[in-house]
């Protein structure tokens, strides 16, 4: 089926026939939708969750290492003066459904501030990247000669700079705050995003319809902006949606080991507390793992959706 | 026949193999085995090198292969090493003789002498071209200038040395003293490159008779393995030290280590107060509850870039009070720490705990009463939403900035309930966690405002840190046995007193007790109880708690006496 | 063909330099100093910081200005002399020759666990396209490409080793690499990095086989009569395996980096990854281009074997 904007020049149409189409191609696959609902369940819970839950950074010692409902655990203080324990059983309880981490903040709580902070981090970091590669991308493809050259060298050097090592070093020199962690994921991960995009923008410019637009008169920027940047828009959108997952995992790893914002409630933040206590409060690291899992899966169930329902060549 | 006598020979060769065996049954005990310590990687050690590095565990590394000249039981009594007789000091206090053992060797056999000692100390601790850190120890105050200490070689087995100015706690720093080999240092005298690359001293490759265990493996953030010293000097009476290996394991969490020493795969490592219970229950493995040197506190600003509340002794006094110590111990170490007072641990031989001023305790706890105090002292409660709050001199709610660093589960967790603890009398504290460096450089480090100062942690009265700060949360370890160097917290010359506190007072009961005058161990006694009373007082910090450690052993394990310095005797354990 | 690679190998170089000046300026021009974690510990026994600041700068060469430091730096490298690594007390290179083999191995040994197991069944999937199998296969693929690879680790250890106590809670560097005892123990960490790969294999050779299985050729194998086993793994696998080189290879860069080093952290595994991380939080440059570098140059080497294996494995391919 051909792309009807391809032949009306200087009309970027959302034609609504074209998204009904991919609608209904995306909809034939059952994950994909599946994918696409925990998405949106996660945005809301992540826009709307933090409004009606406590404070997820309110301490109360007095309920620390609580296990989730329904499980218990022991917890043992010592007298100095008589060498003895007082052993106290802890009930997991229904207002904190979760449990309590060491210090006592409700663990619901604070995965659903993490949920509104993976989700933050995940779209602007990966709609940093995605904007400077295409940018970069089109501006390359479109320029050739050296300016080409250089730009692309330049991407090949960041390209191999080892990804993780660069994101550790520039986070631990510049401090661990999200802000400096959605900068440095967004300006470290558009090599890949450059490099397709220009490809891709390489094999349109030759396509008659440009031909066709310069022969009317249009100006190179009124092409690269009402010609080019939509037809690589469904690739964009692709490679957008599969790019988040990484940058939320990423996140979490630089949480992990210790680089990330101490005082956030990001889920990998909340990972790397739990793992010292792995054998006595052992739900601290379980819960946050559970919920980057599915968050991680349904990113990649929709946009493999996505990439096969925009595919042309896929038969759904 | 010829059966017979193989059947006698046989015969007398088992009896004989019997009688050997029953025999070294009785004399030693076996030496078999490795024993395995755990440790979590921010304990790994810097540098074998030890006159280069800065942190304990360097030092500590290095103590298993090199014996200093005494080391303190859990009594604190003096136990000999190196020295063969205890330090002798002149009457006068400025003369220090020390007499060392005539059978210490290094690795090439020639002995160890006191020429060894006398060139560490003026070649390398004082010289200029290596700038040893620790340097402060070993100076005094001449008028108005810092000196070093004068060493001299009397002969082969001692040597002497001279100060100036009386220091009678200066013998403690001689008790740690260790010696580099003249032979070996003496190729890399001057040029400090060299001197830190040298392969025998980051191999240990030197140290001959002077400790247990010899260097074997060090593989970075891994393990630190030490293989039996059978030539150690003290192992000649019994056949020290048994265990033929003798490893330092690193683990990235505490978690996995305490498994694996449920495990059995270690033999030692310390216990988390939330897992003490568990341990203690296990047929398996011994746990020991021991006191330590480490203490926390809160520093509260005094300076004038901190709440100007905190500029009067009452409202300080007001705040610790409304800081529960025993919530604290209870609550964040399970019950594993003890209220604290002062910076003389009650393990030390200088404590006395009749003098001092018990805050954060019944009676002097309760938030009712700290907010009487607060009141007494000038200041306004106001209620709103149903709860108090403390407001300031300008009419404004108090709002008071806690720094501190993460990283540690206990400090965060102590931040936050110490916040937790002054809300509830109306004061919002707000939490800042920041890295270390930062908390040094623009926290703690000051400098007289206007002025082009190079920053210190001590510019005198009127020097102030570049970003404003309330209260800092900090943890240290003491010297049970000379406290005094407690004074560059509290005097008002201290190079760490980074929280301005100026009380003369205390300057010269800290004078007095690094002098003639403390000379007398009951006048010195009378002088720390005085201090530690003075300073409980003024609190220009709030002592929070000493810690208590839990140390666990496989139950196999002899020979160990539990304490403040359980680790003296370490190279008379073994396994049976 | 030659100069193609000539000029690679210069190429790789210029990127190398590139990196390594980046590095270098990041390290040492960033607001954080390799003097800032002694100043902790002096500072806690109530030292003068300055002087003793100074005189540890003196040590370690770092008091020269920036432009020297750089150029002995480079001077030294292209002499072969890697310099001292001032956090571990040892030269770079002793640092680095007892540490890397314990990432090699893990990282090899993934790999192939990841080849092996998730080409055949990615090939078993594309084969009973449909079935069950397939879309056990598939909802496995998706499980393994989306679950964090460090916290898989930290619940292997949960469960296997401090719950069942199948295994050890850490890794012991007592055994030799070759025994038994050390494949044992390479199990979990090698499951939890090789997972991910694994899945994306399968995903990849499943679609590959299924793209190729349609094609023209296919049938005309199978109505020639061939065996399915021959029209299978001769022809279809074959034309499969092009792409699938080059994804493995990009994997292999991109695991060496970050997925190891995370599982090396969680397990304790005492390899490159620990050492580079420790390295960077004490400011330690001159193993932190080392590492770098490394990582590098094994990127760039892989690059390029992947494009010239391209040209043997098709020969319409072509460089000049």
């Amino acid at each position: 089926m051909t792309d009807i904007k391809q032949v009306c020049c200087g009309r970027p149409a959302v034609d609504k026939r074209l998204l009904h189409y991919y609608w209904e191609r995306l909809s034939k696959n059952r994950m994909s939708i599946a994918g696409l609902g925990f998405i949106v369940f996660l945005s809301l819970v992540g826009i709307f969750g933090p409004i009606f839950i406590p404070d997820p950074q309110k301490t109360d010692f007095e309920i620390k290492n609580m296990p989730p409902i329904g499980f218990s655990i022991d917890e043992s203080v010592y007298d100095i003066k008589t060498g003895e324990f007082t052993t106290t059983v802890i009930l997991g309880r229904p207002d904190h459904p979760l449990g309590t981490d060491s210090k006592g903040r409700d663990m619901l709580a604070m995965l659903i501030s993490g949920a509104r902070i993976s989700l933050l981090v995940g779209l602007l970091a990966t709609g940093i990247a995605i904007f400077l590669g295409t940018f970069i991308g089109v501006l390359s493809a479109y320029s050739g000669g050296w300016v080409d050259n250089a730009l692309m060298r330049f991407t090949d050097i960041m390209m191999t700079f080892p990804f993780f090592l660069l994101l550790v070093m520039i986070v631990f020199i510049f401090g661990p705050s999200l802000a400096i962690i959605v900068l440095v994921i967004g300006l470290t991960g558009w090599t890949g995003a450059a490099r397709l995009i220009r490809s891709e923008t390489l094999s349109i410019r030759t396509r008659d319809f440009i031909t066709a637009s310069r022969a009317l008169g249009a100006s190179d920027a009124r092409i690269m902006f009402n010609h080019l940047i939509p037809n690589v828009s469904s690739l964009v959108i692709v490679m957008a949606t599969l790019s988040i997952p990484g940058v939320i995992m990423a996140e979490a790893a630089l949480s992990f080991i210790g680089l990330g914002d101490p005082m956030s409630t990001s889920w990998g933040t909340v990972l790397n507390t739990g793992q010292h206590s792995l054998d006595t409060a052992w739900w601290v690291a379980v819960e946050p793992g559970i919920a980057l899992f599915f968050t991680v899966l349904s990113f990649n169930f929709f946009g493999d959706g996505l990439r096969d329902a925009f595919d042309p060549k896929a038969s759904i | 026949m010829n059966s017979t006598v193989l059947k006698c020979g046989i015969s007398a060769v088992i009896v004989a193999a019997l009688l050997t065996l029953s025999l070294s049954g009785c004399a030693t005990p076996a030496t078999r085995g490795s024993f395995i310590e755990g440790d979590v990687s921010g304990g790994e050690a810097e540098t074998l090198n030890w006159i280069l590095a800065a942190d304990a565990s360097s030092f500590g590394y290095v103590g298993y292969t090199l014996e200093s000249l005494a080391n303190y039981d859990n009594k604190f009594n003096i136990v000999l090493r190196c020295l063969a007789r205890d330090i002798e000091v002149s009457p006068d206090g400025l003369v220090y003789t020390i007499t060392i053992r005539d059978d210490l060797e290094w690795s090439d056999g020639s002995k160890v002498t006191a020429e060894d000692y006398v060139y560490t100390l003026e070649n390398l601790m004082f010289s200029d071209w290596l700038n040893y850190n620790y340097k402060d120890d070993w100076q005094e105050d001449v008028g108005g200038k810092n000196v070093y200490v004068t060493p001299a070689v009397i002969n082969d087995t001692t040597f002497t040395i001279k100060r100036q100015t009386v220091q009678p706690e200066f013998v403690y720093t001689l008790y740690n003293l260790i010696p580099y080999p003249k032979y070996i240092a003496v190729k890399y005298e001057g040029n400090v490159e060299a001197f830190t690359q040298a392969r025998e001293f980051n191999d240990l490759s030197y140290t001959g008779n002077l400790g247990p265990y010899k260097f074997k493996q060090w593989l970075k953030n891994d393990k630190y393995v030490l293989s039996r010293n059978p030539g150690y000097f003290l192992g000649k009476y019994d056949g020290a030290p048994f265990f033929e290996e003798y490893v330092v394991k690193m683990f990235g969490t505490s978690a996995v280590m305490q498994a694996a020493l449920e495990a059995g795969d270690i033999t030692y490592c310390g216990i988390e107060p939330q897992n003490v219970a568990k341990f203690k229950k296990m047929p398996g493995v011994n746990v020991y509850t021991v006191p330590t040197r480490g203490y926390n506190i809160i520093a509260y600003n005094q300076r004038e870039n901190g709440w100007e509340g905190l500029r009067k002794k009452e409202v300080r006094q007001a705040l610790s009070m409304a800081i529960d110590k025993e919530t604290i111990a209870r609550k964040i170490f399970l019950g594993f720490a003890e209220p604290a007072y002062s910076f003389i641990p009650s393990s030390s031989p200088w404590y006395s705990d009749n003098t001092v001023m018990k805050l954060g305790v019944a009676p002097l706890n309760g938030k009712q009463e700290a907010m009487e105090m607060l009141k007494a002292a000038g200041y306004e409660y106001t209620s709103s939403d149903g709860r108090d709050v403390l407001l300031g001199k300008d009419g404004k709610p108090v709002k008071l900035l806690m720094v501190t660093t993460p990283g540690s589960d206990v400090v965060e967790s102590m931040s936050l309930l110490i916040k937790q603890e002054l809300a509830a009398v109306g004061i919002d504290v707000e939490v800042k966690w920041v890295q270390w460096p930062t908390l040094l450089r623009q926290y703690m480090m000051n400098r007289e405002p206007g002025t082009n100062q190079e920053p210190r942690y001590n510019n005198g009265l009127r020097a102030v840190s570049d970003e404003a700060w309330d209260m800092t949360l900090m943890g240290h370890n003491t010297d049970p046995l000379a406290p005094s160097g407690s004074r560059v917290f509290f005097a008002s010359d201290g190079g760490l007193n980074s929280f301005g506190f100026f009380n003369d007072g205390v300057d010269q009961l800290f004078q007095k007790v690094r002098s003639r005058e403390g000379m007398n161990k009951d006048d010195r006694s009378v002088m720390y109880g005085e201090l530690a009373r003075v300073i409980s007082e003024e609190q220009p910090v709030d002592f929070i708690t000493y810690t208590r450690a839990n140390r666990g052993f496989q139950k196999n394990v002899k020979g160990i006496e539990p304490g403040i310095n359980m680790g003296y005797n370490y190279y008379l354990w073994r396994f049976e | 063909m030659r100069s193609y690679i000539i000029k690679r190998i210069i190429y790789s170089v210029i990127i190398a330099w590139g990196i390594m000046t980046i590095t270098f300026i990041l390290l040492r021009l960033g607001p954080t100093s390799p003097v800032d974690r002694y100043i902790l510990n002096i500072a806690a026994r109530g030292q003068d910081v300055e002087s003793v600041r100074q005189s540890i700068e003196a040590r370690y060469g770092l008091d020269k200005p920036i432009i020297e430091q750089y150029f002995i730096y480079m001077g030294n490298l292209l002499q072969g002399k890697w310099g001292w690594s001032f956090s571990t007390s040892q030269t770079v290179y002793d640092l680095i020759a007892s540490h890397w083999i314990y990432s090699f191995q893990l990282i090899l040994l993934a790999t192939i666990f990841a080849i092996i197991f998730g080409v055949g069944l990615g090939m078993l999937a594309a084969v009973k396209q449909n079935t069950r199998i397939d879309y056990a296969a598939s909802v496995f693929s998706f499980i393994g490409i989306s679950i964090p690879g460090f916290w898989l680790g930290l619940m292997l250890i949960m469960v296997f080793a401090v719950y069942l106590g199948w295994f050890k809670t850490y890794y012991d560097t007592g055994y030799s690499i070759w025994s038994l005892e050390n494949l044992k123990q390479l199990i979990m960490p090698v499951l939890a990095l090789g997972i991910g790969e694994l899945a994306g294999y399968l995903r990849y050779t499943r679609s590959a086989m299924l793209d190729n299985l349609r094609k023209d050729f296919v049938t005309t194998a199978r109505a020639k009569g061939l065996p399915e086993k021959t029209v299978i793994g001769k022809h279809v696998l074959r034309n499969a395996v092009l792409p699938l080189v080059t994804i493995i290879m990009f994997d292999l860069g991109s695991i060496v980096f970050g997925g190891a080093y995370l599982t090396e952290i969680v397990f304790g595994i005492p390899g490159l990854g620990q050492v580079s991380f420790n390295a960077i939080f004490a400011d330690d440059y001159a193993v932190v281009i080392a590492v770098t570098l490394i990582g590098t140059f094994l990127v760039l080497f892989i690059n390029l074997a992947t494009d010239l294996i391209y040209t043997y494995l098709d020969p319409r391919i072509r460089y000049d």
